[in-house]
């Protein structure tokens, strides 16, 4: 081959390319035999999904510490059954098919005993379809969309986070609190904003008879531009808004309806977890009076023992005492699991989820019950209005209220 | 048959014998992995027609799938049709949004013909979207019913097997017939093409409704397979996805989409088990593709032997 390849300049640089091809194919090769997990064959497998690329990955990222902390803390203490729990993470990139794709490779191929996980609300319904075909469990720790519980519901779906339901009646709650009579309502054009303005609808009726919807606005996923609803919602004259921008949607539409006077003349009641430590920080002195918003944890307010001690332990893990929202979600599905493997006393996926149903668990918000038929624990959030601290840009909220599920 | 024709058909018959043997490999994963590999195999082998044979860039590829995937997922769960009726339904159902969109897209040639195509495929994208009422939106269309005989994973991995290897050899046929070599006249000099009396855009409209058609069989079984189809299935990046298979795996050979979706899809789940860095391996990939093997693996196959043949 090389007197070929001297021989001629075209066939020279036809060889170097197919060497650099060869070599990439090679390096690739390489590349996928490396870095091969190991776990034991009495470990317990727990397969788990989070956005850890792109946009999702300032969630998801946070949620794996969580979900890291769970799973050292059980190891430290001699594990489950005797076995230990090893992770198997994989990217769920909030993108439905690839979640499926990933979740369907953790169970055939990893032989996870276990899913926990997700992130946006189509991503949940997806890995929740691939749980019930290949009859694993699935407990679902974020995605909040209704139809997980309801309509979608099946033996191996069950479910940490809280609902749109519930959050829906929270705010509804907050709409009599603050006497809303005429309300915008803004939520974004996916499956979690359809279903948390049917959880307010729902519930207003019911918490505040008096107040009615005089607007409904529904910007894209993704949007980053609010102003032409902003003057909307302005001119329809409203005095409250209910909202579940979340994120930098909210973060984009604050700072852009501050300039016109919006919060002074609006109270803004919105779910999304913008009272996190996420949302607060990011907005710092920016964060607009008048919002009463939702979050699961706090790390500046303990509610019990248990959350002083877990926070700590979160703050030394992430290197920062103001911690995110996001871990303590990864961190309940993990116990949850625990609590039921050692309640059936096998990870027989029959005799957990008989043990799953009904069960009670202690966390660091409190305890935690999975109602036996809709798979669903009574996760209540803080709800509250984010207050100026003198001394600091950072918003708080004060006070601090838990709201629970609302009673069936 | 030609010699070279005949070695084909007995490579091609030898590759789907060992697919047959796949699930006595015992691996549900293997059996998940080849039923996916297949689907999008015989995706990527429809943009061909459009892309290899008849020189049309297209960016707006994945709206047939994700048509014939929304299509036969509603008919069987909304409308709980049979599937004997649901599937060639869905696969009408793309051919005739192909035979519109391709009505429009022909009018026009090169980048202009790549961007009208990206245009109505995002179209097809928002409707998806927003019709929630009837696609699912954003949650997507889930909990596809199928019926009992490919309700497991063996059974559907040989429906799956069958349905790719008709689809397969039926565009073998199409693209060596007679109106393949027309195709691949106008593709390397449209002008000319046209001069010696063939009417270059009703061939390229034909041809841009072979490879929606055959997108809608992909797209159908995509949702059969997932129990469920997602509005990302129709977005610009899963017709660049596809777009790449088809470079990779080598533009002016049949099989070599094929190849190019085996090999790409493979690496792009085994690099997902490792690393959350798999869009970096693709752009590594797609420079690797433009720089060295313009021709893909099989036109670098080709030249691999050529030199030893050479040698020797």
């Amino acid at each position: 081959m090389k007197r070929l390849i001297a021989n001629s300049e075209t066939k020279d640089k036809l060889g170097a390319r197919t060497k650099v091809a060869v070599a990439g194919a090679a390096a690739l090769s390489v590349a996928l035999l490396s870095g091969m997990g190991s776990a034991g064959a009495a470990d317990i497998k727990i397969g788990v999904l989070y956005p850890i690329s792109g946009g999702g990955a300032i969630y998801g990222g946070p949620a794996m510490r969580g979900h890291d902390l769970a799973v050292e803390e059980i190891n430290a203490t001699g594990g489950v059954l005797g076995s230990k729990f090893v992770t198997v993470a994989r990217d769920s990139k909030i993108n439905p098919a690839a979640a499926a794709a990933a979740a369907k490779e953790l169970i055939t191929k990893e032989g996870v005993n276990v899913i926990l996980g997700g992130l946006a609300s189509s991503v949940g319904l997806a890995i929740s379809e691939v749980a019930r075909r290949e009859e694993v469990i699935y407990i679902a720790t974020i995605p909040k969309t209704i139809k997980l519980t309801t309509s979608k519901l099946h033996p191996y779906v069950f479910r940490t986070a809280s609902n749109t339901d519930f959050e829906g009646d929270a705010m509804a709650q907050i709409v009599k609190k603050v006497n809303g009579k005429k309300l915008c309502d803004i939520q974004l054009d996916y499956a979690y904003g359809h279903d948390l303005g049917d959880g307010i609808a729902k519930a207003l009726p019911k918490h505040a008879p008096g107040a009615n919807i005089v607007m409904k606005l529904r910007p894209k996923l993704g949007a980053t531009d609010f102003n032409a609803y902003i003057t909307q919602i302005m001119g329809a004259g409203c005095e409250t808004v209910v909202s579940g921008l979340w994120g930098n949607h909210f973060v984009n539409f604050a700072k852009q309806a501050a300039p016109f006077g919006f919060f002074k003349d609006h109270v803004y009641i919105t779910g999304g977890e913008i009272a996190s430590h996420e949302v607060a920080s990011k907005l710092a002195g920016d964060y607009p009076d008048n919002v009463w918003s939702n979050t699961y944890e706090l790390w500046y307010h303990s509610p019990t023992g248990a959350h002083k001690k877990f926070q700590a332990r979160l703050a030394k893990k992430a290197g920062t005492n103001a911690t995110a929202m996001w871990p303590v979600l990864a961190y309940n599905g993990v116990m949850l699991y625990k609590a039921a493997v050692e309640k059936a006393g096998s990870t027989d996926a029959a005799k957990v989820i008989k043990a799953m149903e009904g069960l009670t668990i202690d966390t660091p918000m409190g305890s935690l019950t999975v109602d036996a038929k809709s798979h669903q624990t009574n996760t209540g959030q803080f709800w509250g209005p984010m207050k100026k601290q003198s001394g600091e840009a950072y918003r708080r909220m004060e006070p601090v209220t838990f709201v629970p599920p609302p009673s069936k | 048959m030609q010699t070279g024709y005949k070695t084909t058909f007995w490579i091609s018959c030898a590759i789907v014998l060992l697919l047959l043997l796949v699930p006595t490999l015992g691996s549900k994963y293997l059996i998940d992995l080849t039923t996916e590999i297949l689907i999008y195999a015989l995706f990527a082998l429809s943009l061909n027609v459009l892309i290899g044979y008849s020189g049309n860039i297209s960016f707006g590829h994945a709206a047939y799938f994700a048509i014939g995937g929304y299509s036969c997922a509603i008919l069987l769960t909304t409308y709980e049709l049979p599937l004997i009726i649901s599937m060639p339904a869905a696969i009408i159902l793309s051919g005739l949004a192909a035979a519109f969109v391709g009505y429009f897209c022909v009018k026009l040639t090169d980048i202009y013909f790549a961007m009208l195509t990206l245009a109505f495929g995002m179209l097809v994208w928002a409707v998806a979207f927003k019709w929630r009422a009837v696609t699912g939106g954003d949650d997507g269309f889930v909990g596809v019913n199928v019926p009992a005989f490919i309700d497991n994973r063996y059974g559907f991995f040989y429906f799956t097997l069958f349905v790719v290897t008709v689809s397969a050899a039926l565009l073998w046929l199409i693209c060596h017939s007679a109106f393949g070599r027309t195709l691949v006249a106008v593709r390397e000099n449209r002008v000319r093409a046209g001069f010696v009396g063939v009417n270059t855009t009703r061939l390229r409209h034909t041809a841009f409704v072979v490879a929606g058609t055959f997108a809608g069989i992909a797209g159908s079984l995509f949702a059969m397979y997932n129990r469920g189809v997602y509005v990302e299935s129709a977005f610009w990046t899963e017709s660049g996805q596809v777009l790449i298979m088809a470079l990779l795996g080598g533009l002016y050979s049949f099989f070599g989409p094929a190849l190019g979706a085996a090999v790409l899809y493979t690496l792009q789940v085994g690099i997902n088990q490792y690393t959350e860095y798999w869009p970096v391996v693709l752009g590594i990939i797609l420079l690797i593709i433009l720089m060295f093997l313009p021709d893909g693996i099989i036109g670098l196959a080709q030249k691999l032997r050529s030199q030893f043949s050479r040698k020797a």
